[in-house]
């Protein structure tokens, strides 16, 4: 045991401060405010403290922090994007994430478990070793496998899934990792309050005041407040944002369904995805299946529960792992998603000056959590969005400069 | 929503059904901006509200409009394209 | 020792089938109708398993499917609830999640470790040095978790059922039995399930030392049996509510997609435990589960006992005990107004004394920590949750029952929607404002009284038929009221603490405590920090009382501090159940079965089965042998491909010409009849969705083909252009309805020419020229085409005369060697053709410039899909352009592979190869590759990367290939 929980034995009362102080009242104005207090709105006011110093800085969160889908997730992290551009923003995340439990003092459980997407046919093998190619040229790793090496790192796993769709081989990523969701928002939180953000849960932004081209303040629930700088960082909400301040974006709102088993004593060491199965399941360190599948088909703003969706995702689980036929979903449950045209995410400026959107994160946001944090500080501090994340710039759309990630979509997560 | 009324055959199981996005009006490619077509073919009304939608009953081969609450997932009625004052 | 009491009436064993487990290595007597709990109990064993977090001892807590630390493994499955799972003779059980077996687990050290494992420990260790992550992990791994998987467990899918019904009641107690009655008696037709092997609820078992209440069930037992409206399941649980009143109820044997019309909730209440310091010990268990042993399995709980109670039933629970023989040392009821006369008098009056405002203080485990010794027994002050240990007693007992109120068994309602409220005056929440169609009745709507949840049940059922469309006289009535059910805080604070609130995960008070200090003081981030509620149970015991602390903790009314959301499955739910049988539908060709017969290795196409090639038994060809001769055979003599599963759609009508204009990018209004024009589909970014072939029939019918895997979708988007854009419009499709196949080769035009009255005549029938006639004595429609070779026929016949016209062909065929090809042979003769194939060398961004396809493209028609996106991109600088290359004639290095990058000198990714193949025709290795478009053009040379990292040069050129024969001479 280490000694580092000694204190909590021998402390009559409990060692631990608050992670973030109670606040209900917002001040008349700040610097800046960040709309979500989600993983990345948190991300972003950690660092606009951080890296530019900027402090007084207000983080509004309608419901309690990291509800949204930062809490509902299956908490995966990778870079194994198709696109240059892709895969070098998610190998900054996955490089920060790796360092991120020490720097926020907060065991995140960030754990290197490596990553499969299983092909099941000709095709998708095609477009895994496109990934491959595109990875191993931007110095992640990543490369094709076949069903030999696999089977060795996940024995359990029925190469033929039932006779129904034999795996062929697959994209194999080393750097894949889980981390445990919660803890990433909590961390955040804890190291932006200590830095001096106020974070106000239970405050809904009703409107975004705007004159002439430029933000001027928010009004919430608890009054208003002046500011000059908005980030919107509210996935599944952000149409709602954007009408606020009446500007247009392609995001459309799908919920997303996942699903946790019983907990069992661990076997599944590594992260399996299957596009043809819609599939990815992984083992939690509760030893719980989290298992997830993709995007519902159509537009929904709930996080109802769909019987459809469990029915799918578990029929392919069986036929993955036919010995799981009598081990239990013990609870599903739903986020909202936003969704973009090319699969990839919508930040930067925007036509309002000062109004800056981190959106567009479909299925693959939590992974983004740090370094969207980062790109959008910066680009909220200087006001000009870093080559990063110029690829994913709001404008791309109107230029017909949309990006290649449609291909990898389709086997994605 | 787990059961759909088709215009033409009536309530069926949404497993019978594919969604087709929402209907929108197209603007005259012959005298609308560059601009203002790429906002028609990319962007999309986000918000949650009432909205008309395409729905295909793949089973009979029917297209159809959808008025649907989006956040409360409910079907307000459906008919067939243009056929709307005859409902 | 047994624990096995006289035969009672209305037990659920069968004493007349005595069988015989082991448990633990011991032998155990069990009967029929026993649960794993229930026969361990009888033999008086009381260590059913270790928790989850400190491995303490566990014994039986509810007795109603949710004591998760009592899981078993019989060797095959795992994570058996011993509380409900039906025993059988033979079987071999252990407890899950123990080091040693369940009473010398070496893992019980945890439990003296507690106190250095604060709520939340993990998130505040080990990670520093990072480097030590995973050694620890490792551990927390191996420790978290409860029972291992057997990897040999049999693939046990079971297949959904379907059941529709006027009124689905979810319970079937007092309330819902009356309910169902209520519903029947309209005519409604009625599902009733309950999770109990036998109906009845609290019916069959809270009977406080007086069976009256076993006469009300045996009653409405027997209407219901006799009444032809309802059908009963037991040993069955509604998994979840979904919307449109879709209920799967799950039982053993698999699972029943319910849609009702109405769903009438009668799920009634879960028991909550008061908290104090060792209320996990085996022996202290809740009033309910003491009940539920005594008369349904006739088991003795304990021999000595008390009961600690902060509602009436604890009094309830003592007259149950005391009817058989248990002796009741005491009643501690928490509260100071004690409970009503006459029960209090009967309690007495059975020599049972009653300790009014008195607290069970701690238990105290037995010298072994394997189970109770006695209590200690203290005044206790309500308001703030003290105990006044100068007055203590002790007790000594072997077991404890408690009672201190109840949670409503809501999932289903929250699920569905429910507003819930909390009411004081039954301490619970309660429906405030229910969704439409469903109603709620009995103890979760928080009426108690048993009259009046009969009542209640009939008032739901009366509102369901008036929901739909009975004309019905609604009657309110008022719940006759009872003395408060649940105590608003029966919790005992205690500094040593180990007074657990959620069993499932060790929770103990002051963890709720600590986690608010930390920040986490809102019920949701409570529940994320402490995971009460998260384990296998769901927080069926432990959210009320979480609720409730977290409501003094902030010093906040209960209803302030809101509920967690009740996410399905009520239970858990088995994955094959809900995988049920997985359909994965094929379609054959009318050709399949020859294919299947002469070798054909057949291979997935969408959903379509095609063969990759042909392998005769006895042939001794490798893949790549069959394909070149496959292809060698099309090149010299003929070869005949199945494209059958090209989508085959007619458009008839005046506006069918006018029709495929505004549908695909080039002209077909100046089509003439018996001609073919190739059919390029775009979507409204000018992305390239498809591209087939479009026949002009007739001057009102086209006749149009698709790429196999589009066929649908393509279809699909005709339907929805005809309707918007209200054009005179008829569309069939005949994918499945036609076969098609595709002779091909120099010898295809007389092997054609011999079965046809057709002229194939080349003066009669140049490239692109369609006719109908009759091959093989079929009406036929044939057309020149030229995808996999310069000569060639598509011939399409109905689906029937498929295969006798593709027999035929390989009849007149034989003499000149014809030869049936796959898909794979396929794909390298259009690559020699210099054909691109639409998204597998084009993706989802690929417009018609960047694909070679300008000249399909008619810019100059006034409007086609996509047309208005092209003129944007048109004045947009091209990056990339894809282009046919072949690699260096001596080349024999490792060949590129497909999605292999172009690499430019700057070493940046430059774009990609889309197709390679070796063409053993021409001795070369062809390909499409995207480039830049400077390296675009004949001759222009760029450099592949190979899988190794080596690099290739190719060289552009321009398609079709066969020039390549040429500048060898040949």
């Amino acid at each position: 045991m280490p000694l580092g929980l000694l204190k909590y034995g021998l402390s009559k009362e409990h060692p631990a401060p608050r992670f973030f102080q109670d606040r209900t009242q917002p001040k008349k104005s700040y610097d800046a405010v960040i709309i979500g207090g989600g993983g990345h709105g948190l991300a972003a006011a950690y660092y606009l403290a951080k890296d530019y110093g900027i402090t007084n800085v207000a983080v509004l969160e309608k419901g309690y922090i990291g509800g949204g889908n930062t809490g509902r997730n299956t908490t995966i992290v990778r870079s194994n994007y198709l696109t240059p551009e892709g895969v070098n923003f998610y190998d900054a995340s996955v490089k920060m994430y790796e360092d991120l439990s020490e720097e926020l003092d907060l065991n995140l459980f960030y754990s290197t478990r490596g990553h499969f997407t299983l092909a099941h046919t000709e095709s998708a093998m095609r477009t895994m070793r496109w990934r491959a190619e595109v990875n191993k040229h931007v110095g992640v790793e990543s490369r094709v496998v076949g069903p030999d090496e696999i089977s060795q790192a996940c024995p359990q796993l029925d190469i033929q899934c039932s006779g129904q769709a034999p795996i062929l081989g697959a994209l194999y990523h080393a750097p894949g990792s889980v981390a445990r969701h919660d803890a990433v928002a909590w961390g955040y939180a804890k190291e932006a309050d200590r830095l001096g953000v106020e974070i106000f849960q239970m405050t809904e932004v009703t409107g975004i005041d705007v004159k002439s081209g430029k933000v001027v303040g928010v009004n919430t629930n608890k009054g208003y407040i002046e500011t000059n700088r908005v980030l919107s960082a509210v996935a599944g909400f952000t149409p709602r944002i954007t009408d606020m301040v009446d500007i247009e974006t392609p995001i459309v709102i799908h919920p997303l369904q996942a699903c946790v088993s019983e907990p069992m004593k661990p076997w599944l060491d590594t992260i399996l995805v299957s596009g043809s199965l819609h599939v990815y399941v992984s083992q939690s360190s509760r030893g719980e299946l989290v298992m997830g599948s993709s995007l519902d088909p159509y537009e929904v703003h709930s996080t109802r529960s769909s019987l459809d969706f469990v029915e799918g995702l578990t029929s392919h689980i069986v036929d993955m792992f036919p010995f799981l036929s009598n081990v239990k979903v013990v609870r599903q449950w739903a986020g909202m998603a936003d969704l973009t045209p090319d699969f990839a995410p919508v930040m930067g400026k925007t036509p309002v000056e000062g109004f800056y959107l981190d959106a567009g994160w479909g299925t693959w946001g939590f992974k983004a959590t740090p370094i969207s944090g980062k790109t959008m500080a910066e680009t909220i501090a200087r006001d000009v969005a870093p080559d990063l994340i110029q690829p994913f710039r709001l404008s791309r759309f109107e230029d017909y400069e949309l990006t290649g990630e449609k291909g990898a979509a389709s086997v994605g997560h | 929503m787990k059961l759909l009324e088709c215009p033409i055959n009536g309530i069926r199981p949404l497993s019978e059904f594919t969604y087709g996005g929402e209907y929108r009006d197209m603007p005259n490619p012959d005298t609308c901006s560059d601009k203002e077509w790429a906002a028609y073919v990319h962007y999309r009304n986000g918000a949650p509200g009432v909205k008309k939608e395409w729905w295909y009953h793949g089973p009979s081969g029917t297209w159809f409009i959808a008025e649907r609450d989006t956040m409360a997932d409910k079907v307000i009625r459906t008919y067939i394209a243009g056929q709307e004052e005859a409902k | 020792m047994t624990s096995r009491i006289a035969k009672k009436r209305g037990e659920w064993i069968n004493r007349d089938k005595p069988l015989t487990f082991e448990y633990e290595g011991q032998q155990v007597q069990g009967y029929e109708g026993d649960t794993i709990s229930s026969a361990l109990w009888a033999n008086g064993i009381r260590v059913l398993g270790r928790s989850f977090k400190y491995h303490r001892a566990r014994g039986l807590l509810s007795f109603a499917n949710h004591d998760v630390n009592a899981l078993m493994t019989d060797g095959e499955d795992t994570n058996i609830r011993a509380d409900v799972w039906p025993v059988s003779n033979g079987m071999s059980l252990k407890a899950v999640n123990t080091d040693g077996g369940v009473i010398k687990d070496k893992n019980k050290y945890i439990d003296y470790l507690s106190p250095f494992l604060p709520v939340g420990f993990y998130y505040k260790t080990f990670y520093k040095p990072k480097r030590m992550f995973p050694f620890w992990e490792d551990k927390i791994r191996k420790a978290a978790g409860l029972g291992e998987v057997n990897f040999n467990y049999p693939r046990n899918i079971r297949p959904k059922r379907h059941a529709h019904c006027d009124v689905l009641v979810v319970g079937a107690g007092a309330s819902g039995l009356s309910a169902a009655l209520a519903a029947a008696a309209e005519g409604l037709s009625v599902i009733l399930v309950d999770e109990n092997l036998q109906a009845g609820g609290s019916l069959s078992y809270d009977y406080a030392g007086d069976q009256s209440s076993a006469d009300t069930l045996h009653a409405l037992l027997s209407e219901v049996e006799a009444n032809q409206n309802i059908r009963l399941i037991t040993d069955a649980y509604a998994g979840g509510y979904y919307t449109d009143h879709l209920v799967p109820i799950v039982e053993k044997s698999g699972i029943t997609k319910v849609r009702a019309q109405s769903v009438i909730v009668a799920t009634g209440v879960f028991e909550q435990p008061p908290v104090f310091r060792y209320n996990d010990l085996p022996g202290v268990m809740l009033g309910s589960a003491a009940q539920r042993l005594v008369h349904r399995y006739a088991v003795k709980p304990f021999e000595k006992g008390v009961v600690v109670t902060a509602n009436d039933h604890g009094y309830r629970t003592a007259l149950d005990l005391a009817s058989v023989g248990v002796d009741v040392v005491a009643v501690i009821d928490m509260r100071s107004s004690g409970a009503g006369q006459d029960l209090t008098q009967k309690v007495k009056d059975s020599g049972i004394s009653v300790h009014k405002g008195s607290c069970i203080y701690e238990a105290v485990p037995s010298s072994n920590k394997l189970g109770i010794k006695e209590v200690v027994v203290c005044p206790y002050d309500e308001n703030t949750a003290e105990a006044d240990t100068s007055k203590s007693v002790r007790l000594s007992c072997d077991g404890v029952a408690m009672s201190a109120g109840w949670a409503p068994a809501a999932a289903l309602l929250y699920q569905a929607g429910t507003k819930m409220a909390y009411d004081y005056d039954v301490e619970q929440f309660v429906p405030a404002q229910l969704p439409e169609g469903v109603f709620a009745a009995g103890k979760v709507n928080g009426v108690f009284d048993l009259k009046s949840r009969q009542l209640d049940g009939r008032r739901a059922a009366a509102e369901a038929a008036s929901y739909l469309g009975k004309a019905v006289q609604l009657e309110s009535f008022k719940a006759a009221s009872v003395n408060r059910p649940s105590h608003p805080y029966p919790i005992v604070n205690h500094p040593k603490g180990k007074n657990f609130v959620d069993f499932d995960e060790d929770i103990q008070v002051k963890d709720f405590i600590n986690a608010a200090k930390e920040g986490f003081d809102n019920i949701e981030l409570m529940k994320r920090f402490t995971t009460v509620g998260m384990g296998p149970s769901q927080g069926k015991h432990s959210n009320m009382n979480a609720i409730r602390i977290l409501a003094r903790i902030r010093q906040l009314p209960v209803e302030k501090i809101g509920t967690t959301t009740a996410r399905p499955f009520f239970h858990p739910t088995p994955i094959g159940h809900l995988g049920g049988r997985g359909f994965h539908p094929h379609r054959y060709t009318a050709m399949h079965q020859w294919h299947v017969e002469h070798g054909g290795e057949m291979m997935e196409a969408g959903v379509w089965l095609r063969p990759a090639y042909y392998a005769p038994a006895g042939a001794g060809l490798t893949a790549s042998e069959a394909v070149q001769q496959e292809t060698l055979a099309v090149r010299e003599s003929v070869g005949m491909i199945d494209g059958s599963t090209l989508g085959k759609i007619e458009v008839f009508g005046s506006d069918a010409g006018a029709f495929l204009e505004r549908f695909y990018t080039g002209k077909f209004a100046d089509q003439k009849v018996g001609g073919s024009r190739i059919a390029m589909l775009l979507d409204e970014a000018g992305v390239v969705v498809d591209d087939g072939v479009a026949v002009r029939m007739a001057e009102e019918q086209f006749y149009v083909s698709t790429n196999s895997s589009n066929a649908a979708t393509v279809y699909r988007e005709m339907q929805r252009n005809v309707q918007l854009w209200k054009m005179q419009v008829t569309l069939v499709n005949l994918t499945g309805a036609m076969a098609a196949m595709t002779v091909a080769g120099p010898k295809s035009r007389d092997v054609v020419a011999s079965l046809t009255d057709i002229d194939v005549s080349a003066d009669a029938m140049g490239k692109g020229a369609f006719r109908t006639g009759k091959v093989a004595g079929v009406d036929a429609r044939v057309m020149r085409v030229s995808f996999v070779a310069d000569l060639a026929f598509e011939i399409h016949v109905p689906y029937k005369a498929g295969l006798h016209v593709w027999k035929a062909l390989m009849e007149a065929g034989k003499a000149s060697g014809i030869r049936p090809f796959g898909t794979d042979a396929q794909r390298l003769l259009r690559l020699e053709m210099g054909h691109h194939l639409v998204s597998h060398d084009t993706d989802g961004l690929t417009n018609p410039f960047e694909a070679h396809s300008e000249s399909l493209v008619a810019m100059d028609k006034p409007f086609f899909i996509g047309q208005r996106s092209l003129k944007i991109l048109e004045k947009k600088p091209l990056n990339k352009k894809l282009t046919t290359f072949v690699l260096d004639p001596d080349f024999h290095g490792e060949v590129p592979n497909e999605c292999n990058l172009v690499i430019d000198s700057a070493s940046q990714i430059a774009g990609r190869v889309t197709s390679i193949s070796y063409s053993g025709y021409l001795d070369r290795h062809i390909g499409f590759a995207f480039v830049p478009p400077e390296h675009s053009h004949a001759g222009a040379r760029f450099q592949i990367r190979t899988d190794s990292g080596a690099m290739v040069a190719a060289t552009a050129c321009k398609a079709p290939f066969f020039h390549l024969l040429e500048s060898r001479g040949e």
